[in-house]
């Protein structure tokens, strides 16, 4: 059993680390990712990534909202406080529109960066790659690929051919 | 690029389905009720003026916000504000019609038009108040000076847009800019008070500071699903293959969706303030349309324009792919004519004051106003399409608008892949 996180291999400039990803991408692996010291417009399509499932637990958030508000000034109006205010009807969803709709903005919020946390796993304190050397350089001016030794396809002769003919250098491998 | 192929038969097809639109309007005025045939070719010429002026406004709000993204949609919205010299022209009947018959669209111009079988518009005070304002000078002499504003704002932003072409030369963006500036805000007066003028004023009691921005709000979407209408033929004909990507028509299809959002908000907030206040002068206008069927017209627009497109946009697959967003901005437009109904032909009233229903045949004269109207300013948009490049290609953001972000080809399948 293979004890290391991963395999990395460093890359000079983005277009190198761009057609690097595809290839990685066209090889069919799933557990892996790139390190750049910025963002690289069009590197997630490179990478083959699906859109985010983030919207998902927006959608529920939202819809949780709206009916939360609903529901509250319901039940408040028809059963546990019913006050005539202005002559309106007991509940109506006219009235109950505006603070439905702030509470659909709200839960829709909280949902997102909620969701978004819980998807990414952040805050997350420690990172095998973080003690890496080679990560400072992602943080300035060089770019990476890391290949996780989880990955299903993963065997290290196969990636570390791979990377080298995608142009990676200083191919090494990652402790856990 | 290839050279695009030549739209002059395209261009004839839709002249001489034009012509035969008004032609049966025409004919409508002396087989049926003038009335009903005339407010019907004020919601054709109010649709119409709509998406011109929703174009107008997208081109200035282009130029005063820098924008990057829009620029290769931008040209087409050039050419369809040519629409607004026609439209003026389609608005002559009307304007000979108050000087001719007063009172037969708009019932305060005849003031011994009788109401409520008591006292005439002349001896009402509510009328009488607003007389220098609601006379039949006034109404032409703003028409006419709308028109003035939005045909001088166009050709002032065509002119430098089309010339850039040409000589590349970057005054013509700085004068875009100028023009956008000033154009804005007298854009936004002259369609509100169109909209005063030419729909709220039929019902003449009533008042709403919202109507403004509801017009408003309409123009923006009919202007983009108009847009989106045009992207996804200039792609099916070839031109815009390799031009438009998804994240240019995400970005154009996100706007429409916001506003969207913000037709409903503006559209519930003057029902709503108008609910919650209930006083007579203004629920009588939502009393009127609660009666007999355009209670379910109401509903319609509420789902039909909201929810529908609201919950179908939410999908970004929707907004990303060029036929799910044709048919979503297809919608949009259909119900946009469906919300100036809404608010134009309950004025006309029968014998109890009653307006008279939604499904009659005034719908035959709306819909044969609309092809004819229509039919003109698409004729008049295609006339102008082989007269400038298909995209402004010495803009200074042209080349970021074409790249903006990764170029994948809004087909299915490249989308969600992202492939290249």
């Amino acid at each position: 059993m293979n004890q290391n996180y991963g395999i990395i291999a460093a890359f000079d400039t983005t277009p190198e680390l761009y057609h690097a990803c595809e290839k990685v991408r066209d090889a069919g692996y799933s557990q892996w990712d790139a390190l750049t010291p910025f963002p690289v417009h069009g590197l997630d399509a490179a990478m083959g990534m699906r859109r985010s499932n983030v919207p998902r637990f927006s959608l529920a958030g939202g819809l949780t909202g709206f009916c939360t508000g609903m529901g509250f000034i319901a039940w408040l109006g028809l059963s546990e406080y019913p006050l005539i205010v202005g002559g309106k009807p007991m509940f109506s969803p006219m009235f109950a529109f505006p603070v439905s709709y702030e509470l659909t903005i709200l839960f829709t919020a909280f949902a997102t960066i909620f969701g978004m946390f819980f998807l990414n796993q952040l805050p997350m304190h420690y990172h095998p790659v973080m003690k890496a050397p080679q990560f400072v350089r992602a943080m300035d001016d060089r770019f990476y690929i890391v290949i996780e030794a989880n990955d299903p396809k993963f065997n290290a002769t196969a990636i570390r051919d791979l990377l080298a003919k995608a142009g990676g250098k200083d191919i090494v491998e990652l402790e856990s | 690029m290839s050279a695009p192929a030549s739209t002059a038969p395209l261009a004839n097809k839709f002249l001489v389905a034009g012509l035969a639109g008004l032609a049966v309007t025409a004919l409508g005025l002396l087989v049926a009720d003038p009335h009903g045939v005339a407010l019907s070719y004020l919601v054709a010429v109010a649709f119409w003026a709509a998406v011109a002026i929703g174009m107008l406004m997208l081109i200035m709000i282009h130029h005063i916000t820098d924008a990057g993204w829009s620029t290769v949609i931008r040209r087409q919205f050039e050419h369809g504000v040519s629409a607004f010299k026609w439209l003026f022209v389609l608005f002559l009947p009307l304007l000979a019609c108050i000087w001719l018959k007063p009172g037969l669209i708009w019932p305060w111009m005849d003031t011994s038009t009788v109401l409520h079988g008591t006292h005439t518009v002349g001896e009402d005070p509510l009328y009488l108040k607003k007389a220098s304002f609601l006379n039949r000078n006034m109404f032409t002499g703003m028409t006419v000076a709308f028109f003035g504003i939005w045909i001088w704002l166009s050709a002032r932003l065509r002119k430098a847009s089309f010339s850039q072409d040409s000589d590349g030369a970057a005054k013509w963006t700085f004068m875009n800019r100028k023009t956008s500036a000033f154009g804005i805000p007298l854009n936004a007066l002259a369609l509100s008070f169109a909209a005063i003028y030419w729909m709220k004023s039929l019902e003449y009691h009533w008042f709403s500071t919202m109507y403004g921005v509801w017009f408003f709000a309409n123009c923006m979407r009919a202007g983009m699903a108009i847009g989106v209408v045009i992207t996804w033929w200039l792609y099916r004909r070839g031109d815009y293959k390799g031009v438009m990507n998804t994240n240019q028509l995400h970005c154009l299809t996100a706007l429409a969706f916001a506003f969207v959002v913000f037709w409903a908000y503006v559209t519930f907030s003057q029902y709503f303030l108008i609910w919650n206040a209930n006083v007579p002068e203004e629920t009588f206008w939502y009393n009127i349309r609660e009666h007999g069927d355009w209670l379910w017209v109401g509903m319609l627009l509420l789902f039909g324009h909201f929810f529908v497109p609201f919950i179908a946009w939410l999908r970004y697959r929707n907004k990303a792919e060029l036929v799910p967003a044709l048919r979503v901005s297809l919608w949009i437009a259909a119900i946009i004519l469906v919300d100036l109904c809404y608010n134009v032909l309950p004025a006309l009233k029968d014998a109890h004051d009653e307006p008279l229903p939604f499904l009659s045949l005034n719908l035959l004269w709306v819909l044969a106003s609309v092809i004819g109207v229509g039919g003109i300013c698409t004729w008049s948009y295609l006339k102008s399409f082989p007269t400038a490049k298909l995209i402004p290609i010495r803009d200074p953001r042209i080349v970021e608008s074409l790249t903006h972000h990764e170029a994948t080809a809004p087909e299915p399948g490249q989308v969600v892949e992202g492939a290249h």
